[in-house]
């Protein structure tokens, strides 16, 4: 796939008069082609939502997906996962569509380390602004004002990386070292999403041309038969980050879920068979 | 040298794949009805042991870079 093959990010690369894979422009188009790709498809599967029975097969499709993201979403986080389905959805589309590309192309946004950590930064943020979100929400119910619901709902936060409660004397020494363990593998989940995408992605490429090397004398792409792994891999890693997603969101929002039940338990948007409580 | 380090983590997360296939396997065979929810745990099972792997690679000197070019 390497050489032989121009593609954008290749012309990008000589034109720029820059080595391959350091070229931005490059790299955008893989982007924007991806892009073009996502949207082109929901605006296809948009048109066939019309209809009473879905007929259109990008629309079943559509559906299918949506099934799956929720049956995730629900049996990660819990009743309350169905919030969660519209990030997570958009994390699974573009990881796939992104992974999808990498098939063909010789390299993809995925195989790009800076475009997974951005994802993994807005996966992790999100779950760090999901669990003060909850504790604001949680404390503006029981009439505080907005200034120190935020204020107190980010120590909350804080404190669920302070470990379980200690004897004071145990707490003295042990809770800053568990906050601090807590926090740098907080650090690391951005490093573990981002590095597991891209090596997975990256890896398949390297190995592709790796494998290429041995039909180069008779012309024969031995990469190809790859492509039935690299076609799993996609899949794999497309469920993997959003399914760890989930797993994070389902950490942060599961305490408070047992606490205060009714912060965030009148919603309508969420028709779920819960028991009274 | 490279090479050989590379070989062995190869070798060390291969057995850790197969010990999970194995053990999911197993339990999958034992009870049937539990193979949606064992085939969640089992791939961020495997996820996790692949990640030792890219970093091994990504932390080796160039041996990864080296091989591909």
């Amino acid at each position: 796939m390497g050489a032989s093959l121009q593609t954008f990010s290749n012309l990008f690369a000589q034109a720029e008069a820059v080595p391959e894979g350091t070229s931005y422009w490059g790299w955008f188009a893989y982007v924007g082609f991806t892009l073009l790709l996502l949207f082109g498809a929901i605006a296809y599967a948009k048109r066939g939502f019309k209809e009473r029975v879905f007929k259109n097969p990008l629309a079943q499709a559509a559906e299918q997906m949506y099934l799956f993201i929720e049956s995730m979403c629900v049996n990660t986080i819990g009743a309350h996962g169905r919030k969660y389905i519209p990030i997570i959805g958009t994390f699974w589309l573009v990881i796939f569509v992104a992974n999808t590309v990498s098939l063909f192309f010789a390299s993809a946004p995925t195989a790009e380390l800076s475009f997974n950590l951005g994802m993994a930064l807005i996966a992790v943020g999100y779950v760090q602004y999901e669990g003060i979100n909850l504790h604001y929400h949680a404390l503006r119910q029981k009439g505080r004002d907005p200034v120190t619901s935020i204020v107190f709902g980010f120590f909350l936060h804080l404190r669920h990386f302070a470990g379980p409660k200690l004897h004071w004397l145990m707490a003295i020494i042990i809770t800053p070292m568990i906050f601090l363990i807590e926090i740098v593998s907080e650090l690391m989940k951005n490093v573990s999403l981002s590095l597991r995408l891209f090596g997975n992605i990256h890896g398949g490429h390297e190995a592709v041309e790796a494998m290429n090397q041995l039909g180069h004398s008779a012309y024969i792409p031995v990469g190809g038969f790859l492509l039935l792994i690299k076609l799993l891999t996609v899949v794999v890693q497309a469920l993997i980050f959003t399914l760890l997603t989930c797993v994070y969101l389902s950490l942060v929002t599961h305490h408070d879920h047992e606490e205060g039940h009714d912060a965030h338990d009148g919603h309508a948007e969420a028709p779920v068979l819960t028991p009274a409580h | 040298m490279e090479m050989i380090g590379l070989g062995l983590a190869a070798l060390g997360v291969g057995l850790g794949l197969g010990l999970i296939g194995y053990g999911a396997m197993q339990g999958m065979a034992r009870q049937p009805e539990a193979i949606g929810r064992l085939q969640v745990v089992m791939l961020i099972a495997l996820a996790f042991v692949e990640l030792v792997f890219l970093l091994t690679v990504f932390v080796a000197p160039g041996s990864f870079v080296h091989f591909a070019k």
